[in-house]
């Protein structure tokens, strides 16, 4: 019954602490409060409607498309500039999971091989493919980012509404 | 032996129970199936919040073991009925046995399996993610709904436990006893669950490894305990009380019986455990080397058998001398 005592003791003192705290959840990297007024790194893999990279725009200065638009609504929320990097899905979930983004858009849906390496909103839309088949589009986000995760599940929900 | 009148005789084997036994029999078949109902909806409650919790996943995984005591207890209670036949003369009673060394083998290997996965989360740092989830319109974190159901599901198994824990008592079932103490200690898996859910939410990612080691650690410890009983129950050791906790009382109560008769001088038994029932073997010595008569030994066993209803084979051997090979120890009771 002591051990029964401690962890009902420990479990109360965390749900306190989690009612005092600013922002419940947190993240263990910050990423949110970093990217709050700041900026917004952000990977772009080109993927038909979702995300365009119009040619002959030179680099990586602009991104069109659903998702394009959607994170820079995110951004515009959060005060935050975005600095856009594009390239392969590969390239661009080693980079989020090594830390060197903060997001990453690609036309993904929620049966993504990349979910070892990130985090997955909750699917936001769908859409059904040539064949027939439904995906249920998510974007990437740090594993264990979790206030960071839960603003843009916020937000894609409240986009979704309007 | 005491025969009811209802309108049918609950047996173990040959053996008909007394009343009280084939009423916890029925109580327990029923609180067996009670936790049944309840791991079904605790196992689909805590798995549509499953997420990415490490803990939470151990948690489930602990409630899917947990259908294995109540399911084999349900099995071998209807396998022990059964009467001894040409090809099995000591009855069907170690199906309860072998229940039991198969729930206990799974919990070891889920509790093993458990801990090394937890161990890599934990070393490779990998970040438990837990977003949000729609909840009529509103995104809440799915963190609060995952200690929610950890909470909902740690009280009812407390309660079961103690009654089960009573029955297991009364009709000598280690694995209902095993079960209940599972169930008992279950509240115990929830709560480090919920607090490593609520540790997650802090932003301390290593709560959740910590909480889930905490628990695949309970399971494996359930599973070398139960492991090591039931090898050992299958292995003859000898008679203890229904929680492995001393030898049991009967054995000493027999041998007094039996020493006390005029015709003995002395007297030793052997008992093993058939799961439910004994058997027993009684080595007498009779007094001034004389043969007893045959109606002597056959009052004295049809007494043994009528002192519990737990005895339910038992052989009578007169012997000159005591076989020390087949008696070790001191005595019979274990009196230490």
């Amino acid at each position: 019954m002591r051990r029964c005592k401690v962890l009902f003791l420990l479990l109360a003192a965390l749900l306190a602490l989690a009612g005092c705290g600013t922002s419940y959840p947190a993240d263990p990297e910050g990423t949110l409060d970093r990217v709050r007024g700041g900026t917004l790194r952000v990977g772009a893999s080109p993927n038909r409607d979702w995300v365009r990279l119009p040619s002959g725009s030179g680099g990586a200065a602009r991104v069109e498309g659903k998702e394009a638009e959607l994170v820079q609504q995110f951004a515009e929320r959060l005060g935050a500039d975005i600095e856009w990097v594009t390239g392969t899905e590969q390239v661009l979930a080693d980079e989020l999971k090594h830390g060197g983004l903060d997001l990453v858009i690609g036309g993904l849906d929620d049966k993504t091989p990349w979910s070892t390496h990130a985090g997955l909103t909750r699917p936001y839309t769908e859409s059904r493919d040539s064949r027939g088949s439904l995906h249920r589009h998510v974007m990437l986000v740090p594993l264990g980012e979790n206030a960071f995760l839960l603003e843009l599940d916020r937000f894609l929900l409240e986009s979704g509404q309007a | 032996m005491i025969r009811t009148n209802s309108t049918q005789t609950v047996r173990f084997g040959h053996t008909e129970l007394p009343p009280e036994q084939q009423e916890a029999l029925r109580k327990a078949r029923k609180y067996e199936w009670i936790t049944i109902a309840f791991l079904a909806a605790s196992t689909a409650l805590v798995y549509a919040v499953l997420g990415n919790s490490q803990a939470m996943k151990a948690a489930w995984v602990e409630d899917l073991l947990s259908f294995l005591p109540p399911l084999s207890f349900l099995l071998a209670a209807r396998v022990i009925r059964k009467r001894p036949s040409e090809d099995h003369p000591y009855g069907y009673h170690r199906a309860v046995g072998i229940a039991h060394v198969v729930a206990a083998v799974a919990l070891t290997v889920m509790g093993a399996y458990l801990i090394v996965d937890s161990a890599i989360g934990l070393l490779s740092a990998e970040h438990p993610t837990i977003g949000g989830f729609n909840f009529f319109g509103q995104t809440i974190w799915l963190g609060w709904l995952m200690i929610t159901a950890m909470v909902l599901t740690a009280g009812p198994p407390i309660w079961l436990g103690r009654v089960k824990m009573k029955l297991a008592e009364k009709l000598h079932d280690k694995v209902l006893y095993a079960d209940a103490d599972m169930n008992k200690a279950d509240w115990m898996t929830a709560a480090a669950a919920a607090v490593g859910v609520a540790g997650i939410g802090l932003g301390w990612w290593w709560a959740d490894y910590a909480a889930a080691i905490l628990i695949s650690g309970s399971i494996l410890h359930d599973g070398i305990r139960n492991t090591r009983g039931a090898v050992s129950a299958l292995m003859d050791k000898r008679a203890m009380t229904y929680d492995d906790d001393a030898p049991h009382p009967l054995a000493r109560r027999l041998d007094a019986y039996l020493r006390g008769l005029p015709w003995t001088r002395e007297a030793r038994s052997r008992i093993r455990d058939e799961g439910h029932v004994f058997h027993v073997e009684s080595f007498v010595v009779p007094a001034a080397g004389s043969m007893p008569s045959l109606e002597q030994l056959e009052q004295a066993r049809e007494a043994c058998i009528a002192m519990d209803w737990k005895v339910q084979d038992m052989v009578i051997v007169p012997v000159a001398e005591l076989p020390s090979e087949f008696l070790p120890g001191p005595t019979t009771g274990g009196e230490r």
